[in-house]
Order: structure tokens, then sequence, then C-alpha cells
């Protein structure tokens, strides 16, 4: 069973042929690829994962012929192959509820480029989760912007435009600052491996040199990819962003690509800096403020907002809130609850852009919640996934949303010092989410007399209706049977520490 | 303190440069000005990296004259690293280039707030 | 386990038929489901009484701690008898009251869900299940408030649907602080708070009690979150507004019931600054909800109002914590739901015959249809606490326990506020028996002919006001069943 060993390497250098080979391609056979490709890298993962899960421990697989300090290395443990396995899964149901919009929202003629976007985004990101040098991080994370940028332009219209150029120059910002942060680490330790810097990190504290520099590199990096990954006051291009692209964009968008970002830092917490000196350095505690903050604006933005994209683009802003908020717990109860959250709400929020957009569908392609009237009778699976997205976001139990909640709280309460904020701040942002979750399902099934409106044939939109369906299990998977995933997700930090 | 500073005027001008290039990506308004904003950000970064690679009095580690000692060359890593940067802000540049121009097509202005101000006007 | 979801599942599964299923247009095929429907409920949740009780059925776990737990115990039996007939009665008087509304599939369809909800609500075993039945009450709930589609209605819903959830809010964050100090989830009398705990952070606990039991209160309309309750009860069609004025509101009872007793225990809160804070705010309640349904001209607005004041009798008695006035409490919850479920479906055949929906213009009624009137009327002694009814005997046992409790200023301050609702309770409610069958002199009696209600209306309404009736007449069996409950 060692051939495993090499999948996470062919995974990646599989997307990245895919979309080279896709480039020379027509639209269909694009398409075509690009799901072959999805399907191949969920195969590649969930071996993955079973192996590593098997090994009980985690492996590197070395990239070339140089061997550890000076060579490229993947290091692949449960959580990352967990990530990638669920990132792909989402993945593959987005871009399948989103197939039958494509050809509206994109010209045809440039319809194969977008199946490139979507093959680089695929690698970078799995690049991203089971890189071990951080150089290398960079470069990936500099082609997820790219590719994100292209995706959220390919829609051509004055707005996606302009919120790619918002994404482009937040994003650069952030990378910027990640840059200078990786490059002072290499000034201090003199490695480029995750591994080999915390072992430079290791002694560099214990010798007690460098702590202003040790201080401002992680403020830097944490900072950078904070801005990546749109935490509170960073957001601005967000909504826009994920407003006005094609809609598989827009889920991918907000339920993966920000969530690499955030995997990205957990690596560099666990594996480069080690949890306790990061705990220590107090970034953690701005962090917890910022998700705080995020929790709460995100969600009273959301509830101003008259446009439901938008709404659900803000209310990505309160949940990325809610991640941060379990790193600054700066425990492992809150960084477990943290990554639950990444897989739950990838899941919740993938389901609500693509419910949204059937909804939007009956509705004359109007996006305001007074055309959306009634929606839900117009089409009926979108209506039930969009309120099944809601109960989950809103935290009903047996939904995925319910135990992040539960977890999030149980660690706040371990954690003394962070309890009441954390507590509070959680009550009142459920709260907050339940009125605008709440006032949409109750406007998508307030009847009208004689809709304008014709509903939609669910027979013709048959592979809509079936991604609708499996992400409405995969929601309720995570929320029933959430404690071997809970299990898989401990494990993997104890591996990637 | 000032010594060291004095030592590494290298360093000190990097990260001078790099708060005035995110300076000016951060605040101009001016898209162009953004996008020379950004590349004088990344060219600190590079002039940081090199200045940590380079090592008076040694030399490149290109065999010439046979394998000297470890002692005389100078570390290549932050130079590949270098290189590796530069193609990512190159193609980052092109790609903001394009988008700008796009938008000038558009709209006529390279400010990107009276950009915005237009497409609420457009109500998309 | 196999009847457990049987019983869960026969409602539920006729809700979604009928909310599901577009073409069923024919009245006749509606009504012989849905009757069907009841008859098959009705016979497995009274088989599921009788072999389910005191066993517990984990169905499966959320997570490693949080079991999906069901439970019958006594309390939770009692509950489930209320929300049995109540439903039965109100869904056979639907039959000729829903002849000329819209849209009757859909409310029989939720109809069903509300009761699938409200049974595995009284199975409950342990927090968590609790929880998530209460949730989805609300939601499933919601659709019968907005029956009447109009932009009242759904501003009703919205605001019912809304202070529902912050309720419900209240009670998962005070939960989460629980979860932490407790041995286990279960409900079991006394309470499972670890004895550390207790020592350790009493102040939190008693934080999180507040919590808890001020989300319930919410679904019972206690003072100051009764403001859903006036508006959203009178705007549903009259069974439902029954259906919810007589048993949803216990939900909120139940819940506190759960928390106080079997969650924290009453020795946890006895003689605590959280026992006075409820203790006040309920009496506050009953006091002013009897001054506002005086106050309102509008019949079913009138009784929700009474609903108000009537269900914080009951959380009054829970606060006293004592177990005359637990006896009394419970008493009350089974009469104020047999007879708010009574005075709800007259007002509702009244408004179907005549159109009238204020108290002025119920003059004469009496002479129009007479039966109906007496069941109003008997209905209504009820409320007040006139003996022989069952409401004279829960108050009798409220004021006693009250007065056994010797908490200092409530003990005699309660029963004292109970009488002067009962007065007040008198004042709303009589005037109507008495215009209705003595309209006076001026009155002009040839006009009037008999509308007396047909037997699919009136029959539901007789049984419930004799059942309030027997319950004052033969409580001895109650009583005892009752005193084995409060240990």
């Amino acid at each position: 069973m060692d051939i495993i060993r090499n999948f996470p390497a062919i995974a990646i250098l599989l997307c990245l042929f895919a979309g080279i080979f896709s480039s020379g391609l027509k639209e269909k056979a694009a398409g075509l690829v690009n799901s072959c490709l999805i399907v191949i890298e969920i195969g590649l993962n969930l071996a993955t994962l079973l192996y590593t899960i098997s090994l009980g421990d985690s492996f590197v697989y070395v990239m070339g012929k140089f061997p550890a300090p000076w060579g490229n290395e993947l290091r692949v443990g449960v959580l990352e192959a967990l990530l990638a396995l669920f990132f792909c899964v989402i993945m593959f149901l987005s871009m399948w509820g989103g197939k039958h919009k494509l050809k509206d929202e994109v010209d045809p003629e440039k319809t194969f480029l977008y199946y490139v976007l979507l093959d680089l985004l695929l690698s970078s990101l799995l690049a991203l989760i089971y890189t071990n040098d951080l150089f290398t991080a960079y470069v990936f994370v500099e082609i997820n912007t790219i590719s994100a940028c292209g995706l959220i332009m390919i829609r051509q219209n004055g707005r996606t435009i302009e919120a790619a150029v918002r994404y482009m120059i937040m994003s650069l910002l952030g990378s910027g600052l990640l840059l200078l942060g990786i490059c002072m680490l290499y000034d201090m330790t003199g490695h480029l491996l995750m591994s080999n810097i915390h072992e430079a990190i290791l002694t560099i504290v214990a010798e007690g040199q460098y702590t202003i520099p040790l201080l401002i590199m992680i403020a830097l990096i944490s900072v950078g990819l904070a801005i990546k990954s749109a935490l509170f006051p960073f957001h601005a291009w967000l909504p826009d962003a994920y407003g006005y692209s094609t809609v598989s964009a827009a889920a991918i968008l907000s339920s993966l690509v920000s969530k690499g970002y955030i995997f990205l830092l957990i690596k560099i917490m666990y594996r480069v800096v080690g949890i306790d000196i990061f705990r220590n350095s107090h970034i953690t505690d701005i962090l917890f403020l910022f998700g705080l903050m995020g929790m709460i604006f995100g969600s009273l933005s959301a509830i101003r907002e008259n446009d439901v994209r938008r709404m659900i683009a803000f209310s990505s802003v309160a949940q990325i809130g809610y991640i941060y908020m379990g790193f600054g717990m700066g425990t492992e109860a809150g960084m477990v609850a943290s990554i639950f959250h990444i897989l739950s709400h990838a899941a919740t929020k993938s389901l609500l852009f693509i419910a949204a957009i059937g909804l939007t569908e009956v509705s004359d392609g109007k996006r305001q919640f007074i055309y959306l009237t009634g929606s839900g009778y117009r089409n009926k699976m979108s209506g039930v996934t969009f309120t099944v997205g809601s109960l989950a976001m809103v935290g009903v139990p047996l939904f995925s949303g319910f135990i992040s909640k539960l977890l999030f709280s149980q660690a706040a309460i371990l954690n003394h010092g962070k309890m009441l904020p954390a507590m509070i701040v959680l009550a009142i942002s459920t709260i907050l989410n339940a009125i605008y979750f709440m006032k949409t399902v109750i406007r998508i099934y307030t009847p009208v007399p004689n809709s304008p409106y014709p509903p939609m044939d669910l027979r013709e939109h048959w592979r809509y209706a079936t991604a609708l369906f499996l992400f409405i299990v995969l929601n309720v998977v995570l929320g029933v049977f959430s404690d071997p995933i809970v299990r898989l997700i401990s494990n993997g930090l104890a591996m990637l520490g | 303190m000032g010594a060291n500073l004095l030592a590494n005027y290298g360093e000190a001008v990097a990260m001078i440069l790099f708060a005035i290039g995110f300076g000016n990506l951060l605040i101009q308004k001016n898209l162009i000005k953004k996008i020379i904003g950004l590349n004088i950000m990344d060219s600190a970064v590079y002039l940081f990296l090199a200045e940590k690679g380079y090592v008076n009095g040694r030399i490149a580690p290109i065999v010439v004259d046979g394998v000297q000692s470890v002692e005389a060359y100078i570390n290549p890593v932050p130079s590949g690293l270098v290189l590796t940067g530069i193609v990512v802000s190159v193609s980052v540049t092109a790609l903001m280039l394009s988008l700008t121009i796009r938008l000038y097509m558009r709209y006529h202005t390279l400010n990107l707030d009276e950009i915005s101000t237009q497409l609420r006007k457009e109500g998309l | 386990m196999i009847t457990l979801l049987t019983m869960l599942g026969i409602p539920f599964f006729f809700g979604l038929f009928l909310c599901c299923n577009r073409n069923i247009t024919n009245r006749k095929t509606l009504l012989s489901i849905v009757s069907l429907g009841f008859v098959a409920t009705a016979v497995v949740t009274v088989f599921s009484w009788t072999s389910l009780l005191e066993q517990e059925i984990t169905v499966f776990w959320l997570t490693q701690n949080l079991p999906l737990m069901f439970h019958l115990d006594r309390i939770g039996l009692l509950f489930s008898i209320l929300a049995l007939v109540v439903f039965l009665c109100a869904g056979f008087f639907s039959f000729s009251y829903m002849e000329h509304e819209k849209k009757e599939r859909r409310y029989y369809g939720f109809y069903f869900l509300v009761l699938a909800i409200l049974q595995g609500l009284c199975f409950a075993g342990n927090m968590v299940t609790y929880y998530l039945f209460f949730e989805l009450l609300t939601l499933s709930s919601l659709p019968l408030v907005m029956q009447e589609n109009t932009k009242e209605a759904i501003m009703a819903g919205l605001k019912y649907l809304f202070y529902s959830l912050c309720g419900a809010y209240f009670c998962l964050f005070g939960f989460y602080i629980l979860f932490q100090n407790e041995s286990t989830i279960s409900f079991l009398w006394g309470g499972n708070l670890l004895a550390d705990s207790i020592v350790a952070h009493p102040v939190l606990l008693q934080v999180a009690a507040t919590c808890m039991i001020f989300g319930f209160s919410v679904k019972a309309g206690m003072f100051p979150m009764h403001g859903w309750l006036p508006t959203a009860h009178p705007v549903a069609p009259a069974p439902a507004s029954a259906a919810l004025s007589a048993v949803i509101v216990k939900a909120g009872v139940l819940g506190i019931i759960r928390v106080i007793y079997y969650q924290f225990g009453a020795f946890f809160l006895q003689g605590t600054k959280v026992q006075t804070l409820f203790l006040s705010l309920s009496l506050i309640t009953v006091f002013m909800g009897s001054l506002l349904a005086y106050g309102e001209p509008v019949l079913k607005k009138r009784l929700a109002y009474s609903t108000v004041s009537q269900v914080s009798y009951i959380l009054f008695g829970l606060f006293l914590l004592q177990g005359t006035a637990f006896t009394g409490s419970m008493l009350h919850v089974l009469g104020h739901g047999f007879m708010k479920a009574s005075l709800f479906l007259c007002a509702g055949a009244i408004i179907h015959l005549t159109g009238k929906t204020r108290v002025e213009e119920f003059t004469g009624l009496g002479k129009e249809m007479p039966i109906l009137l007496w069941c109003f009327t008997i209905s209504s002694l009820g409320l007040i606490g006139i003996p022989p009814t069952g409401g004279f005997l829960s108050k009798w046992y409220l004021a006693i326990g009250a007065l056994d409790s010797e908490i200092p200023f409530f003990s005699y301050v309660g029963p004292v506020v109970l009488l002067l609702s009962a007065l007040l309770t008198a004042g709303y409610l009589l005037p109507i028996t008495v215009k209705g069958f003595l309209p006076g002199a001026e009155f002009d009696t040839e006009k009037i002919t008999k509308k007396e209600p047909n037997l699919w209306m009136l029959l539901p309404v007789l049984i419930l006001t004799v059942l309030s009736v027997l319950m004052g007449i033969l409580p001895n069996g109650l009583l005892g069943f009752l005193g084995s409950v409060f240990r």
C-alpha cells in the first residue's frame, strides 16, 4: 500500500496538468476533464485519508531527490487528508450545482478558461494543505489568489472587475506581509521546511534570542493571512466578490479559498511556530478580539442587506469571525472547534449560495428580497435546501451548525479568561443569525397569489437537484455523525504538532 | 541599536521601502499608483532577501576553479527565492494591469472610488 | 424503540403526506385521511403510554456525550395526555370550522406535524432532545399562526418567531454552561449537578438557571417576554389558537419544570435570588395579564391575555419549589388546558356562525345558542376558580402551597394577588355570559333564531368542558398520581 504515499503529490500535479491540458480544449471537453479530475481527486484523497488513519501517524513525501534541510517536502497527516477530501467534495458539488447557470453567466467562448482556473485553484488548495515548505506555500498562495481573482471576474460586468481589483489589492497586501514574515523567519532560522524551522525556533526561544523579531514575524504572518481570509476589518472586498461572481465561483470562494489560508495559518501555528510560543505572543488575543467583532458586525451588515447573495456573503464574514475566535482561545478545544467549523461552514455556505441561485432563478434573476417572495414554492428543492442551510447556520440540532456552536461553547467554558466575552458574543451573533436567516426563509415561503414568474422544472435540472440533495446529506452527516469527525480532527491536530 | 542599523543598512532600506510600497498600495486612489506601490513593496522584500543572502567578501557559488571551502561562497537559496518571487510578482502585476485596462475602458477613470460611485449609479 | 418511532412517525408521516400531496382537492378525501390520521395517532399514542412508561430509549448519539434519548416519565405523560386530548378535540372541531377557509390541506399537515413534535417533546428524556423538539415546535407551529396569510398574520408570525428563537437561544446559552457542570444531561428528579461545581461556581450556575428559565418562560408568555402571545394567538384560526393557547404554551412550562426540578434540582434554587426574581415576575404577569384582558374588547384577544395570566399561575406554583404548590400547578396545567381550549373553541364557533368578534356584540347570544354559551360559562367559572370545577382545586392548592412555603413576602402576597386576579377574571369573563343570557329589556327577542352549531363543533366543546368539571369532582386519582411525582 506504500504507493499511496505518492498520492498527494500526484493529486497536486494532476490538477496542474489538467489545467494546462484544458486550456487547449473546447468548453464541453474542458468541463468533462474538470469533473473527472475532481472525482479522481476525491478518490486519491480518500485513499490518502484511509492510509493515514491506518498508519496512525503522518508521513513525509520528499519531492525530488534532495533530503530534508534543502529539498521540498509534502507532509501528510489525517487532518490534511480529511480537509483535502472535504474540499474536493465541496468543490464537486458546487461545480455541479452551478453548472446550468454557467451559460448565462460566462461567455461560451471563455468557458474553458473557467475550468482551467478551477483546476488551478484546486491544485493550489491541495498544495497549501499538503506542503511542508513555507516558500512553496507562498507561491501557491499567489496562484490561489490569481485563480480566485480570475474566477471572480470571469463573469464580465463592471461590478465583478471592480470586486476583482479590490480583492487583488487586499490579497496583495496580505501576501506582501506574509512574504516578509517568511523572509524574516528564514533570516532567523535559515530554513524553509516547516519541521526544520520549528526545531530552530525552539532553540532560539530556549536561548532567549530574537524575541522582538519573532513577535513581529508572528504578527506579520497572522495579519497577512487574516487579511487574505477576510477577517473582520479587512472584509470590504468580500460582499462584492461573492455577490456578483458566478454562483459556483461564489460557493467555492466562500467555502474553500478563505479556508485554504486559514488552514495555512493553522499549520504555521502548530508546525512552524509551535502553539505554545504562538499563544505566549498574545497575537491570539488580537485574533480573538477581531473574531468577536467580525461575528457581530458581519451579522449586522447581513441584516441590513437587501440582496440575498450579498447577505450570505456578509454572513461569511461573521462565520470567519467564529473560526478566528476559536483560534484566539489558544486551546486545543478551541482549535478543534475552529476546524470543525471550517468543515461545517464550507458545507453550509456553499449550500446556501447554490440554493439561493435556484431561488433567484425563479424570480426573474432578481436578487432583492421583494422579488424572492414565495420563491420557495416555485422552486421546491431550493426552498427546502435553503431552509436546511438556514437552520444549520442558526444552530438547530441535527445540523452541522449546532455541533460547531456546541464545540465553541465548550471550548469557551474551558478557557476561563475568555469565557464570558465568547459566550455573550456567541449568543448575540446566534440571535442575529437567526434574525436574518429566518427573515429570508419566511420571505421565500410567503405565498404570492399570482406570481408572474414560472416555477422551475426540477426534472430538467436534475444535476442541480442532486447537488442540493447531496449538500443536505453532507450537512446532516456533519450534524449527526460528528463524533468520528471530531476525533479525526483532534488526532490530526496531535499529528500536526 | 544604531550601530546595528548602520551595519545592516540594506535591511533598513528594505524595510523603509516596504513601508512606502505598502502605504501606496493601501492608500493611493489611482490604480496605476497602487500597482507601482505593489512593485515597490515586492522589490523591497527581494532587496531584503538578497541582503540576507550576501556575505561581504564571498563569491557566488558557481564552480570555476574547482570547489573551494564552504566559507568561500554566499548562500544561494535567497537568490533562488528572489527569482521565484520576481516571477510571482510579474504575473500578479500583469494581472493587475490587465484589470486596470478593463476598468479604464469601461469607466474612463483610474480612480477606484469614482468607479465605485459610477457602479452605484448603474445600480448593478 | 419501534413503538416510540411509530408513535412519533405516524402523525409525522400524515403531516408530511398532507403537506406534500397536491392531488387532494376533494374535501371529503382530505377529511377522511385526516380522521384516519387522528384515530391512528390516538391509538398508537395511548398504546405507547402504557408500554413505554418509565423506559429509557436512546435513539442515537449526537456526539459522544449527547445522546438523543426518550424517557416517558409521569410528568411527560401528563403533558402528553393533555396534548393528545386537546389536539383531537380541536382537530375534529376544525372539520366544520375550516369549511370555508382556504389551504385546509396545509393546515392539517402542519397540525399533524405539531402534534408529532409535541409528543416528542413530552417523551424527551434529556435536555438536548428537549431543546431539539422545542426548536422544531416553534418552526412547525409558525405556519398555523400565519394560516390566514394576511399581512397582520405574517407580522404576528414573525413576532412569534423572533421571541421564541431569542428564548430558545437563552436556553441554549444556559445549557452550554450547565453541560460542563452536571454529571449527565438526562432528566433526573432532584437534578444532577456535580457537587464540586455547586461549591466552585454557584453564581455562574445561577446565571445559567436564570437564562434557561427565562428562555422557556418566553414560550409560556411570562412578563417581560409576553408581547408575542396576544398578537400571535388570536390571528390563527380558532382551533389552532385553542391548540396554541392550551398546549403549546405548556411546552414552556414543561421546559421550566425540566430545568428546575430535573436539571438543577429544587434544593439548588431554594431561597436564591433566582427564585425571588421569577416569583415576582410571575406574580406581575398574573396580575397584569388579567388587567389587560379586562380592558380588551375583542374576545379572542381577551382570551389570549387571559392565557398570559393563567399560565403564570402555573409558573408561580413551580417557582415556589414546594410540593402542594407543584400539585396545584400540575392541576392547573390540565385544567387550564381543557378550559382554555374549550373557551377558544366557543369563540371560534361564535365567529364561525355569527361573524361577531367583539364582546359587546354578544348581547342575547344565549338565546341563539344556549348549549354553547353554557359550555362557555362553565369553562369561565373554572378559570375563575369556583367550585366544583377543576380550576377551584388547582387554585386552592396553589394558595395553600404559597402559605406553606414560608418564603417571606411571597407566601402571603402570592395568594392575595391570585385572589385579585381571580376577581378580575370574573370581571372579564362573566359579563359575556350575563349579557348573553340576560340581554336586557330593550333587546328584541323576537328576531332571534336558534343557531346552535352542528355536532362536529359542539361535541369537542362539550367533551373539554366535561373533562374540566370532572377534574374538580373526582380529583383523587389525579392527586394520587401527582403526589407520586413530587418526592
